[in-house]
């Protein structure tokens, strides 16, 4: 007997689904995970003024997704070191298709597709070799594996498809784990986190690292600009009492440039950049800190800080018309413009790491 | 009104008192856990100079007994991550572990065949990279047959000679910095200080003490027992030496010591994590298996299992109850740490 998902993967498969646009799913600006009030995990779909447009259960906590760029579809992913994905249609809230990572890799809850959204990419972590590769999936043929290739660094964590549509960034973090030994850090003196762009078959264009003294400095998230600035956030890992910028920007054939050195600005983060975004209009980059309650927003040409918010357990950020929106472990959702902190909503959620924007909606 | 104000009174006179205890549980364990710790490291650590200074050869009995007596004093403070271990590398600097890709075998053996002058100043030695530094390359030197072989005789001594004087150095100054300068901002927080409030010293206690455990249950213990069916004994912690049983047991111990000072006076917290520690040492005591060497079959896995579930048992008591009542936050996304 065919089962209703077992069907619907197939038809999926033969490509010819009546695919649901992101319209039909109420058409969202963001996809969040989060946790409701009796403990259950969902998947959200947002408006840029905080809407909850749908809301469909996931099996497990979340960390971020990668969303179709047409077909109302996000690829879930299991926490690190999770090795299982899902892909949900956010129209029916149905799981249409799973798939695992193979024998010996696991994922880092990050993913990205191709612009015609026929190949997922998905950073893995190749824990036997202590090497970072990008799985390739066939997303138009129920997510077959098709291969992989080297992120050229170890821990790769996010990775996104550059504006021309043909080169991905991959932030790989540096640091080595195992599943043997749960989430612990095996390598931290060693580490040597770096920023690399890389084609859609894994060649490698450009590799990206840090001066030796900020070696400890994991290259977590990312986020892009239109005309191609990458800003990307970092997580320090070396000791508490200098404590570096969280933030930087890079653009192909130059050098990565931080933000907010200062002292007193930085170890306002605690050494934590949890997400990053760019404003609306491009003009802005902010980074947040759930571990310094903040959120703070630099002027990507002069370098100067422009808003500097205080917010509990803040994390997901997104662009938004006016500046960002920023959403809370403790349920809030806020726009960030430049008068300050605009309450839009406290649903008894409590919003994951990543606000994923949806760019082809 | 007069109600208000006694009521008011009460209340920031319970403030003070909590701050009080707060401040008198950092003073017991600075006084009676990390300075005696730090003491007993650094005085360890000058003995073990002194013995490679009177024999190096890897089988001599007094060096290898120092070696031995000096690495318990690291693995009882080894929890201590923080300020005085993290300025200079010098954590890393005494234990780089777990080696995951054979960095310390790969120095020696490169400073062995180039005989590298580095190791004749004790200043150039502090230049070599963590991975050939420290107890774990010492344990090569002593324990290892295949470095404790090749080159020449004379040059293994230096060697030897100059990571047991980079040992004893490095934990001299890591006492001092903790005798002189870091215990005072413990002590003493506030404003241009690392931290701010006595809870926050607390918290940090508290955080090194979870991280403890995770290293004894998911490092010493968890990457010799592998996958289900794909155990990995070479990767126990200092099997050369026999020791990782051992170092499982020295951190409990002192971890111990640990929970019952950040416990304070509260002895329905303090009696819960007892009991969690005496189950995990009871079981350890059991396995009677000094290097892991047994979870090579699934019976020793099973058995190695047992201890380590027993230590999660104390995370669960420490981040159940602990956490709370020393006031963590458990944040969504503050704790989550991806």
């Amino acid at each position: 007997m065919t089962s209703r998902r077992g069907f619907l993967a197939g038809i999926l498969a033969t490509g010819l689904a009546p695919s649901a646009t992101w319209a039909d799913a109420g058409a969202p600006d963001y996809l969040s995970a989060g946790q409701g009030a009796d403990g259950s995990h969902a998947l959200f779909g947002l408006s840029g003024d905080g809407a909850i447009r749908f809301r469909h259960p996931l099996p497990g906590r979340g960390h971020a997704a990668a969303a179709h760029p047409h077909r109302a579809q996000a690829v879930g992913f299991a926490r690190r070191p999770g090795t299982f994905a899902f892909v949900l249609d956010c129209v029916t809230g149905q799981t249409v298709a799973e798939f695992t990572a193979p024998p010996g890799r696991h994922f880092y809850g990050h993913g990205v597709l191709s612009r015609d959204g026929a190949r997922l990419y998905t950073p893995e972590n190749d824990y036997d070799n202590a090497a970072g590769v990008i799985g390739v999936w066939d997303a138009a043929a129920g997510y077959r594996r098709l291969g992989e290739f080297a992120s050229a660094g170890v821990g790769p964590h996010d990775i996104r498809l550059m504006p021309d549509g043909v080169t991905l960034v991959v932030a790989n973090g540096g640091i080595e784990t195992h599943p043997d030994s749960g989430r612990a850090k095996l390598n931290i003196p060693l580490m040597q986190p770096s920023l690399v762009y890389l084609t859609l078959e894994g060649e490698v264009l450009e590799a990206v690292a840090l001066e030796p003294a900020l070696h400890m400095n994991s290259i977590r998230h990312l986020d892009l600009r239109g005309d191609g600035l990458v800003g990307f956030a970092m997580q320090w890992q070396g000791g508490q009492g200098d404590l570096p910028p969280v933030l930087g920007t890079h653009r192909r054939g130059g050098a990565p440039h931080l933000l907010g050195a200062a002292a007193g600005i930085a170890d306002q983060m605690n050494g934590y950049g949890g997400s990053v975004a760019f404003s609306g209009d491009g003009t802005l980059l902010a980074v947040s800190s759930p571990r310094g309650g903040r959120v703070q927003a630099y002027d990507v040409e002069t370098g100067e800080l422009a808003q500097n918010l205080t917010m509990e357990d803040v994390c997901g950020l997104g662009a938004a018309p006016g500046g960002f929106i920023a959403s809370s472990g403790t349920g809030t959702l806020v726009r960030l413009e430049a008068g300050g902190i605009i309450p839009i909503d406290r649903a008894p959620v409590r919003w994951d790491n990543h606000l994923v924007r949806l760019t082809g909606a | 009104m007069r109600y208000l104000i006694s009521v008011l009174v009460a209340a920031v006179l319970s403030l003070i008192a909590l701050s009080a205890q707060a401040g008198e549980r950092t003073g017991a364990i600075l006084d009676r856990h990390v300075l005696p710790g730090m003491r007993m490291l650094a005085e360890t650590s000058t003995a073990l100079g002194r013995a490679a200074r009177a024999d190096c050869a890897a089988d001599s009995a007094a060096l290898r007994r120092a070696f031995g007596a000096a690495l318990d004093a690291w693995i009882a403070v080894s929890h201590l991550r923080f300020g005085p271990a993290e300025t200079e590398a010098r954590g890393f600097a005494l234990a780089f572990w777990p080696d995951t890709r054979g960095m310390t075998p790969k120095t020696l053996r490169s400073l062995i065949a180039a005989e590298d002058p580095v190791v004749q100043t004790p200043e150039g030695f502090a230049t070599v990279s963590v991975a050939g530094r420290g107890f774990y390359a010492l344990e090569l030197l002593l324990y290892d047959p295949e470095i404790a072989a090749p080159g020449s005789e004379a040059y293994r001594c230096a060697l030897t000679r100059a990571i047991a004087a980079d040992v004893a150095a490095t934990a001299a100054d890591l006492a001092a910095d903790w005798q002189e300068h870091y215990a005072a901002l413990m002590r003493n927080p506030g404003a241009g200080g690392p931290y701010q409030t006595d809870e926050e010293v607390l918290q940090e206690f508290f955080k090194v003490l979870t991280t403890g455990l995770e290293i004894n249950a998911d490092l010493r213990l968890g990457r010799p027992m592998g996958q289900i069916g794909k155990p990995r004994p070479l990767r126990a912690e200092a099997r050369r030496s026999g020791r990782s049983l051992r170092h499982v047991v020295v951190s409990l111990v002192s971890l111990r010591q640990l929970a019952g000072l950040l416990a304070g006076d509260d002895t329905d917290l303090s009696g819960r994590m007892d009991h969690a520690f005496a189950t995990a040492l009871d079981r350890a005591d059991r396995l009677d298996d000094p290097v892991f060497a047994g979870v090579a079959t699934p019976q020793g896995r099973l058995r190695a299992e047992v201890l380590q579930q027993a230590i999660g048992a104390i995370r669960t008591e420490a981040n159940e109850y602990m956490g709370p009542a020393l006031g963590v936050a458990a944040g969504f996304n503050s704790l989550d740490g991806d």
